[in-house]
């Protein structure tokens, strides 16, 4: 196995293998990355998306790859900004719940535009 | 007068005209007259306002009993509630800013009174309030009283009639690290070309977003062989030997201690507490080991794993401690730990 | 290469039997408007409605804006590659209905935001509270997959804007503007001491509802690219993005772009403008890391002295903008960074998590999270619910007033990160 899809979107779930489903919020997903990577496993997919109305999203997908020997200590700095970032917005705000299924759908859409990049990649 | 805001200023034994270093451990008192720079204060509040009494305390009381000074003040502050408080200024006295910037906080975040003061950029005292008062930016002596009066009436003027605050720049106050959203004349592609055009030419420009500075620290050196090594113990938790025999201070240290445990095995309470101010000290002064774990480095000395413990152990607060005052202390520190050898140092933080 | 852009002012809107300026009034055939529009058979309903400065309207989940534009020479009608056959952009005359706009409305999702509020609060924040909007809402048949729907509702809003643009076809232009530049090494003939500028132009490139595309290729797909500063500014780039509302660039601003048309003024002044460089911003840090060094690639290649980096969207483009700024830096390439922040509701935040040393010269759009109250409209143009959606962000969004309070995240183009509106911050 190549990459692992760590999730807390069904959709994603339920139509890809290689997944840890964190069945929690976005929150806590963003913190099971953070430890994966200062375990030595590297980000493929940056840990928040394009926009700021996706930042509402209930849900988020994230790419990792294989385990290496050294911390991605460049890695580590972005689960981290992007944690804090993350915080930032939501201490105040709610997730959107009310378009949860639209959010679902294009998280996973999102996620298939990431893998779609990395095809045939191995390094 | 009974009409306009009502204003309570703060000053310290020597510009309360009370007498000088020899007066520095009195005690908070309230005096119902505008007394030292409060007299002018008045004058230049276009009559919109009035001082309502000034608030006097020796510095070394202020700062050596803060929790009681504060308490006090707070007090005096909720009975005659004014509409705006304010201190100082401060110029770079270090004592008397800290004083000034304790009550600030304490007065702008516990009663929601807006306050005014005045300190030179360097005043250890400066970072403890500047995001919650007004500071305006004075020289370092009081020879800039007659300039940093009017700039601090004038805000107190504005905060007392409800008025908008300009910038740090038109106002004469330091920045307080907001960052406010307004609408300029000149749309942002343009900034962006005259910067460009700016920084081509070798002029001076201003970014829109300063960076914020990290002091990057190189990471020392691994130690090779630990059995063999002196470790220090080091933290900024405020623990001390009980009675605080070097009356260091319980929020913005000015200064740090240190103290033989080479005959201990555990930094044991009673004889060990926390003095600092800034968290729940029960369970430091249950086991202060929690906070600097002098037992476990004992331990590890006794297996072997470790050569030996440093026989002084350092301490000093970190809450409210400004940034140039934490370099100082890291310095001495550590030139006094390299001269007697030490390999490598334990930090703890709260 | 050199292009003449025709403006022809207008000063007023309203729907009538023909599609015509007269004097300044912009007068649209929505009959003939919608039957053009609805020859897509995936489109089921089209509604049209206008939108003046100062009418108390609202106009939610606005989709994208459109410069409503006709070619009188050279080039393609329309936008090469999408809505006409391939042709060249830049180059010729266009005439431009100036100060008109077509607004789509489109849900594609239910959490779309994007609010033009045409009055009041509203109208401070948003650059197309001063145009004259034709709003063109579009509903499609059921069934339509995700991606379908949204290239339906973009295409709709690329051929209003060509439908109404035809009314400028045979008018004389109030004024004209000419953009010319010959080749680099020309120009750098002409200017030899002047120094050599680029501007970076990062676009969202990450899949539905996240997309650019130039001269109809989905710039996801490409290498950092460089384009002639006319090509922009002649409808070679279009918008596919309606997310991000506040810091998106919509195709109008495409169309306008900002740093473009001030980079321009100072061409043969102040700096020899060399062009821009289309940027994708990939989820992928992979993607981001090719895409950088591709771009300083270009950068030295070309011999720039300094570059114009402008952002599109909040959150991962951040890592982007700040390892371009580094690489280009330390190839001792200056930059300047166009971008937004968020400092919080209060602004006491630290506006940046990302931090490089490197970015000294920064301009800011505004924070994201300023909170604006907007008083209720007497009309709303599209879809209410959206509203609901909007105050449905945190307690007490929704005033008893019915005035709703909300972060400017959610007005279009209020903290544009190409610089195109007023608003910045201060540190206070």
């Amino acid at each position: 196995m190549k990459h692992l899809i760590i999730t807390n979107n069904p959709l994603v779930a339920e139509k890809y293998e290689n997944v840890l489903w964190t069945d929690g919020s976005v929150e806590k997903t963003l913190i099971i990355v953070r430890d994966f990577i200062h375990q030595g496993y590297e980000l493929v997919s940056h840990p928040l998306a394009a926009s700021l109305r996706m930042l509402f999203s209930p849900y988020r997908s994230i790419i990792i790859d294989k385990k290496k020997e050294k911390l991605n200590f460049e890695h580590a700095q972005i689960i981290e900004d992007s944690i804090i970032k993350y915080k930032k917005h939501m201490d105040l705000r709610k997730t959107d719940e009310k378009t949860r299924d639209d959010y679902k759908k294009i998280d996973l859409l999102l996620l298939e535009a990431a893998l779609s990049e990395e095809q045939g990649k191995w390094y | 007068m009974s009409d306009g805001f009502k204003v309570l200023y703060y000053v310290n034994q020597f510009f309360g005209q009370i007498g000088g270093e020899d007066k520095a451990g009195m005690k908070p008192e309230f005096h119902s007259e505008k007394i030292g720079p409060a007299l002018g204060f008045e004058q230049l509040l276009k009559g919109e306002g009035q001082v309502v009494g000034t608030i006097i305390c020796g510095d070394n009381y202020f700062n050596e009993n803060k929790e009681e000074s504060l308490e006090y003040i707070l007090n005096l502050v909720k009975q005659e509630a004014p509409d705006v408080f304010v201190a100082g200024p401060a110029f770079n006295a270090g004592r008397y800013g800290v004083a000034c910037a304790e009550i600030s906080r304490a007065v702008a975040e516990e009663l929601n009174i807006p306050v005014v003061t005045g300190m030179y950029i360097e005043n250890p005292g400066l970072d403890t309030c500047k995001q919650v008062a007004y500071v305006v930016s004075t020289s370092d002596n009081a020879g800039g009283m007659r300039k940093a009066l009017p700039a601090m009436a004038n805000i107190a003027y504005k905060l007392g009639k409800g008025l908008e605050i300009g910038s740090p720049e038109e106002e004469g106050y330091i920045a307080r690290g907001m960052r406010k959203t307004i609408i300029v004349e000149k749309r942002g592609s343009l900034r962006a070309v005259e910067m460009l055009i700016k920084r081509l030419k070798g002029e001076e420009f201003e970014t829109e977003m300063p960076m914020p500075v990290f002091d990057v620290v190189e990471p020392a050196l691994a130690i090779k062989d630990l059995s063999k090594a002196t470790i220090a113990l080091c933290t900024s938790g405020g623990i001390v030997p009980a009675g605080n025999p070097d009356r260091i201070q319980s929020a913005s240290a000015q200064k740090w201690g240190k103290y033989d445990v080479s005959g201990r095995d555990a930094l044991n309470a009673p004889d060990f507490y926390t003095t600092h101010g800034g968290y729940d000290p029960v369970y430091a002064n249950e086991i202060p080991d929690r906070v600097a774990p002098l037992d476990i480095l004992k331990e590890l000395q006794k297996e072997g794993y470790i050569g030996n413990v440093y026989e002084f152990f350092y301490t000093t607060t970190g809450t409210g401690t400004s940034v140039s005052n934490a370099v100082k202390f890291g310095t001495e520190i550590g030139k006094e730990l390299k001269e007697a050898g030490v390999d490598g140092v334990i930090l703890t933080s709260t | 290469m050199r292009l003449e852009i025709g403006r022809i002012n207008i000063t007023d809107i309203q729907l009538g039997n023909e599609t015509s300026v007269q004097n300044g009034v912009l007068t649209v055939d929505a009959t003939s408007l919608i039957a053009k529009l609805k020859e897509d058979d995936r489109i089921k309903d089209i509604k049209i409605d206008i939108a003046k400065p100062g009418d108390k309207v609202r106009i939610i989940p606005v989709k994208d804006v459109i410069e409503p534009r006709v070619k009188i020479s050279g080039g393609n009608n329309g936008f090469p590659g999408v809505t006409a056959k391939p042709a060249q952009c830049g180059e010729g005359r266009t005439h431009v209905l100036y100060g008109a706009a077509i607004v789509t409305v489109g849900d594609i999702v239910g959490f779309q935001e994007g609010v033009i509020d045409m009055w009041g609060e509203g109208a401070k924040w948003t650059p197309f509270s001063q145009t004259y909007n034709l709003t063109v809402d579009i509903n499609v048949i059921d069934g339509l997959d995700p991606h379908t729907h949204e290239e339906t509702v973009r295409l709709a809003g690329l051929r209003a804007a060509e439908f109404v643009g035809q009314a400028g076809k045979d008018l004389t232009p109030d004024e004209v503007l000419t953009y010319e530049m010959d080749s680099i090494f020309e120009e750098t003939n002409k200017y030899p001491n002047l120094p050599k500028v680029l501007y970076a132009e990062m676009m969202i490139t990450q899949g539905l509802l996240h997309d650019t595309y130039i001269y109809g290729v989905n710039a996801q797909t490409i290498l950092p690219a460089l384009l002639h500063a006319n090509e922009e500014l002649d409808g070679a780039v279009i918008s596919g993005n309606c997310v991000a509302a506040c810091d998106k660039i919509t195709t109008y601003q495409h169309q306008n772009n900002s740093a473009i048309l001030d980079l321009y003024a100072q061409h043969g002044k102040e700096i020899n403008f060399m062009g821009c460089i289309m940027i994708p911003e990939h989820t992928t840090l992979s993607g981001k890391m090719r895409a950088s060094d591709y771009t300083r690639k270009l950068v030295k290649m070309l011999g720039a002295d300094a570059v114009v980096v402008s952002e599109e969207g909040y959150g991962n483009p951040d890592s982007d903008l700040l390892i371009i700024c580094k690489k280009c830096e330390h190839e001792g390439v200056k930059t300047v960074l166009i971008t937004d922040e968020c400092a919080g509701r209060d602004g006491m935040s630290q506006p940046l998590a990302d931090t490089a040393a490197e970015a000294v010269a920064v301009v800011s759009g505004g924070n994201v999270s300023h909170v604006v109250t907007l008083p209720p409209a007497d009309k709303v143009i599209g879809n209410a619910e959206a509203i609901a959606v909007l105050a449905g962000g945190w307690e007490g969004a929704l005033l008893e007033d019915g005035s709703l309070q909300c972060e400017l995240n959610a007005v279009i183009g209020a903290t544009s990160e190409i610089g195109y509106h007023n608003v910045t911050c201060r540190a206070y």
